[in-house]
């Protein structure tokens, strides 16, 4: 009977705690999310972050958190400045993320006499699960993608879903962890709007080549 | 022994009492399950997590609610970049449906962008449904939660699809509820879900094979798993036919909540 009396002890006191814990609100991810602070992981001071305002049509304007492959935090207005392409990959990809790959290269190619500084390429992961900063880093090595022009990036799955929406790309994660994904890659003007889309795998560069080039004489 | 019996009856009221507040008197809780979904798994059934979903769609009411506190959802204010110019293009003003509010007030929202309607389900601490919860969800018949068998089921989607949008769209309550208690999943609106932009239906994928081999990586996610299921295929088709800034006049959208993890593990 001893033991009884334990085990309702347990029980009661289990009951009674169970009953009085509120169900925990989430986090509320809302509107209302604070500015990121500005110092960085390392405690160095933060990027010069370009305090122009946004237009109407920039990208930048997502104020989700992300990750270089260096496992740096940035934001997405850090990009403002530059000219960018854009795409997005998976490195476990076997057929279609080499050629993206290969497709940027090619492009790259046609602005061999602009600085690395007029031009930035961003790919970014949507297969954040496998996709860590150091598979990214990788990547980028293992393709060898200039790191001064090059950056891959990762978020939550949330945040890249949002971002894929603004760059009309469709993705689904098969049941064999493949990812279906249409193939874009964009170009960005400085401030983060959408100039030039082009789809497909092995498109000729020049299209697109031609819209970076006559972005860059405006600037 | 008897006092044993009351205890253990107190413990089942009192997780009773748990479940019940688990799910907000707003939503219901759709069960866990495995449905084959029309599109996009090469007819595997995939897996359905429990999830709560709002019982109604988002109201106009509600929607006011919500751009009175958030401005930057209001009409003038919110960003070309988050919602076309066809945003709340039926409400008469600013702030809200204006001089048709008691014929609109409690029918779904409509003009909506899919940024819109994830930053209102975001500031209710919810988020949307995805695909396969909603698909999973709209199964569900008056009587049963997997109608998909029963021609007489379909038959209330095509009654609806060959009917024009109304003028004045009802209210959400006076519509179609199903097994689990939620309105108005068809004969509606149409509505939005998070991974909206998974469906690749897009025109290149439905010519040939080794087009899509082009197109997709993993390919081979095209083919419906029921082609005499048009009633599904028309949502996928028109979700691929989406853009996240879009604002459509039958399209609105309710938000979906995971399942409150077992309150017992930490305080």
């Amino acid at each position: 009977m001893k033991r009884y009396t334990l085990y309702l002890f347990s029980l009661i006191a289990f009951s009674l705690t169970a009953c009085q814990q509120e169900v925990a609100l989430e986090e509320d991810s809302c509107c209302t999310k604070p500015l990121a602070a500005d110092a960085l992981p390392d405690g160095t001071s933060s990027l010069a972050i370009p305090t122009s305002a946004l237009t109407d049509m920039s990208l930048y304007q997502l104020e989700s958190d992300w990750h270089n492959e260096r496992g740096e935090e940035l934001k997405l207005r850090e990009f403002q400045g530059k000219v960018r392409l854009v795409a997005m990959i998976y490195t476990h990809c076997g057929y279609a993320c080499p050629r993206i790959v290969a497709d940027l290269k090619r492009i790259e190619m046609g602005l061999e006499q602009y600085k690395q500084d007029d031009i930035g390429i961003v790919l970014v992961t949507m297969d954040p699960a496998r996709d860590t900063p150091e598979r990214l880093f990788e990547f980028a090595k293992s393709n060898n993608l200039d790191p001064q022009r090059w950056t891959l990036l990762t978020s939550e799955q949330d945040n890249i879903r949002e971002l894929a929406a603004l760059l009309n790309m469709k993705y689904k994660v098969e049941l064999d962890g493949e990812i279906s994904h249409s193939n874009i890659i964009s170009v960005l003007n400085v401030n983060g709007e959408i100039i030039h889309q082009a789809e497909g795998l092995g498109v000729e560069p020049d299209e697109t080549v031609n819209a970076i080039k006559s972005l860059l004489l405006r600037i | 022994m008897r006092r044993l019996l009351t205890i253990l009856l107190m413990l089942g009221a009192c997780s009773i009492a748990q479940a019940q507040k688990g799910t907000p008197a707003d939503m219901v809780h759709v069960k866990g399950g495995t449905f084959v979904p029309l599109y996009g798994s090469n007819n595997q059934a995939v897996a359905v997590q429990g999830f709560q979903m709002d019982k109604y769609p988002v109201t106009n009411a509600q929607y006011e609610a919500f751009v009175a506190e958030y401005p930057k959802w209001r009409k003038s204010d919110v960003k070309a970049l988050f919602a076309d110019a066809g945003y709340l293009k039926h409400w008469g003003s600013e702030l809200g449906v204006g001089s048709n509010a008691d014929k609109l007030k409690d029918s779904p929202v409509i003009n909506v962008s899919w940024f819109a309607a994830k930053a209102y389900c975001e500031c209710q601490g919810k988020r949307l449904p995805t695909v396969n919860e909603w698909e999973f969800a709209a199964l569900a018949s008056e009587t049963k939660k997997d109608a998909s068998s029963e021609p007489s089921f379909y038959q209330r989607s095509l009654d609806w699809y060959s009917q024009p949008n109304p003028k004045y769209l009802p209210p959400v309550q006076n519509t179609f509820k199903n097994y689990y208690g939620l309105y108005g999943m068809i004969g509606l609106v149409w509505e939005w879900t998070s991974d909206f932009n998974s469906a690749l239906i897009v025109g290149e994928s439905r010519q040939n094979a080794s087009l899509d081999r082009q197109l997709f990586c993993g390919a081979g996610s095209t083919g419906a798993s029921d082609v005499k299921n048009y009633v599904a295929f028309m949502r996928y088709a028109f979700r691929s036919s989406l853009k996240a800034n879009y604002t459509v006049a039958n399209l609105g959208f309710r938000c979906a909540q995971d399942v409150p993890a077992k309150t017992t593990a930490k305080k």
